[in-house]
């Protein structure tokens, strides 16, 4: 009895935290969203106006003709591109560095983190000029390329340490019954691995649909901008358009949403918990 | 032993293939950076870059900020972060709900966004957040939030907490998931109370995510700017300068490039140490 009650109060209390958090984490992109449904007038109005106002959707059809779909799709073919060989070139590499012993293990690893040692801003005149040189400037392909540096090192990172929390006997055991290794690696270890892998698709994905500066610089022609190249355009020196600004936002925000949502599944932990008990 | 040599070559034959790759193309790039910041604009060589670096008395001042910026953003970071997956991990109902909230959705703010959105809130006139605080009682008068240096600073550095902790509490979680729920028992059964079980238990076991996380957020927050760019420009004065946004300045606005190269250089040189450091005890620690 005793421990029931403590257990309601100990729920009551992580609720309340996470709905309090929740509320305050959301409240700026809440703001975000109210600002964006206003008109100029009622964005500057004084005293401020929270949720009493006649809502439009002028800023919205304002992005929509000035070609916010196209910049879109363009994102999400550079951020699909980036995601997938993030994923395919860290894991090999990753499962090594987690599972074997060898020499030099110390020296490979340091070795990977290397793109993560300087901000993109250094290496973004000499990737320029060499994408240049070999005819691939203003091209998704070019792109993609230029931000694998700098994601394939976070993706053997956290994939490695993953993999670490999987018992060597589980694929071992594999092994015995007569898996080989390619059979090992699909069926037992990359099932288990997957809200790890997951959470790096994700992280490759936002990265190439965040970023600005090597989007706005690599791909010149205004056909195959991203949406940060796009929203930066209402960014001015002197005064800022909110209202287009904002609606860009809320469009470019909801598919990495969408994108968490159905990965959800990957990170439930029964997923993991139930196969890794020793 | 031949067993571990068979090891070895499985590890290579995945390893270097990408090691060499990434690692060539590195020195190509920051050879041409070592290069340029050994010349002079004639392509002559000179120790005139760092130099100028060295007595420039803004570097100074970006280098103390970079200090600050990176201390209190990793610290509010990381902690929060735990925060988050500690309660996440423990609520079962409304997960989808609390996860989009808390972990996704300032992440997935794009860069150039979470920078407007928070200048915007920060407004002296229009602002949000003074209008709020001053409803809540929680302050008399309005703060002109990126007008003074040191809270500019102070704002630049709430902003990225409200950014970046997601990603510390989204890998946590994921490292939560995998201790295993026969330890806790284990440890309730022996009649450890839950503060003990944390420190015992949960921190011990996660403790690998936690360095590599630790090590990554530092780096990162070394090397992020768009924030600051977006928010303060590095100002007001150089308050919200950091060697980063400092980097920029000199190459793309200045237009001193091998100036601009030098600085690279010597912020390469710490960032090498603090990394080398963290490799080699996270390695030591799995090496046990």
């Amino acid at each position: 009895m005793k421990r029931s009650t403590k257990k309601k109060v100990k729920k009551t209390i992580t609720y309340s935290l996470l709905v309090f958090l929740s509320v305050v984490i959301a409240f700026p992109f809440v703001w975000l969203i109210l600002t964006a449904i206003k008109t100029y007038p009622d964005i500057y109005a004084y005293p401020i106006k929270y949720f009493i106002f006649e809502p439009t959707r002028e800023h919205f059809d304002k992005i929509a003709d000035m070609n916010f779909w196209a910049y879109f799709k363009n994102s999400v073919i550079v951020g699909t591109g980036t995601m997938f060989f993030s994923i395919l070139i860290g894991l090999f590499p990753a499962y090594a560095f987690a599972r074997y012993e060898f020499r030099y293990k110390r020296t490979l690893l340091a070795g990977v983190m290397v793109f993560q040692m300087l901000p993109l801003v250094v290496f973004l005149l000499p990737i320029f000029k060499t994408l240049n040189n070999f005819g691939i400037l203003n091209t998704y392909t070019g792109l993609i390329l230029s931000y694998l540096p700098f994601t394939t090192p976070i993706s053997i990172m956290f994939m490695r340490t993953f993999f670490l929390s999987i018992p060597k006997s589980l694929e071992e055991a594999a092994r015995i019954d007569g898996c080989t290794f390619g059979q090992a690696f699909r069926k037992v270890i990359l099932p288990i691995t997957l809200p790890g892998i997951a959470a790096v698709g994700v992280y490759a994905f936002l990265f190439s649909w965040s970023e600005l500066m090597y989007s706005m610089s690599i791909l010149t022609s205004k056909a195959k901008q991203t949406i940060p190249t796009f929203l930066q355009l209402f960014v001015g020196q002197y005064q800022t358009r909110w209202g287009p600004l904002f609606a860009g936002s809320i469009l470019a925000t909801i598919p990495p949403l969408i994108i968490f949502m159905i990965l959800q599944k990957f990170f439930i932990a029964g997923l993991v918990s139930g196969s890794v008990k020793e | 032993m031949s067993r571990l040599v068979r090891e070895e070559k499985t590890a290579f034959k995945m390893i270097l293939p990408y090691f060499l790759i990434i690692v060539l193309l590195f020195i190509f790039l920051i050879g041409s950076n070592i290069y340029s910041s050994f010349t002079t604009e004639e392509g002559k060589f000179t120790l005139q870059n760092y130099y100028r670096v060295f007595t420039d008395p803004v570097v100074g001042r970006a280098m103390a900020n970079t200090v600050v910026w990176v201390v209190g953003s990793v610290l509010g970071q990381l902690l929060l972060g735990l925060l988050v997956a500690l309660l996440l991990n423990e609520s079962t109902r409304g997960q989808i709900i609390f996860r989009s909230v808390i972990l996704i959705l300032p992440w997935a703010t794009l860069d150039i966004v979470a920078g407007v959105m928070w200048k915007w809130m920060y407004n002296d006139m229009y602002g949000v957040l003074n209008d709020v605080l001053v409803k809540l009682h929680i302050i008399n008068d309005y703060i002109p939030w990126l007008g003074s240096e040191n809270m500019a600073m102070l704002s630049v550095i709430i902003a990225n907490v409200w950014k970046g902790f997601c990603l510390s509490g989204m890998f946590f979680l994921a490292g939560l998931q995998t201790i295993s729920p026969d330890l806790y028992e284990a440890a309730e059964i022996d009649g450890a109370n839950s503060f003990k079980r944390f420190w015992r238990i949960t921190i011990p076991q996660l403790k690998p995510v936690i360095m590599t996380t630790l090590m990554l957020t530092i780096i990162w927050t070394i090397n992020y700017f768009p924030l600051i760019y977006i928010m303060t420009g590095g100002g007001p004065g150089y308050g919200t300068e950091t060697v980063v946004t400092y980097i920029y300045k000199l190459g793309f606005r200045f237009l001193e490039f091998n100036k601009a190269a030098a600085l690279s250089n010597i912020l390469f040189v710490a960032i090498f140490a603090i990394a080398f450091v963290f490799l080699r005890n996270i390695t030591k620690e799995e090496a046990r």
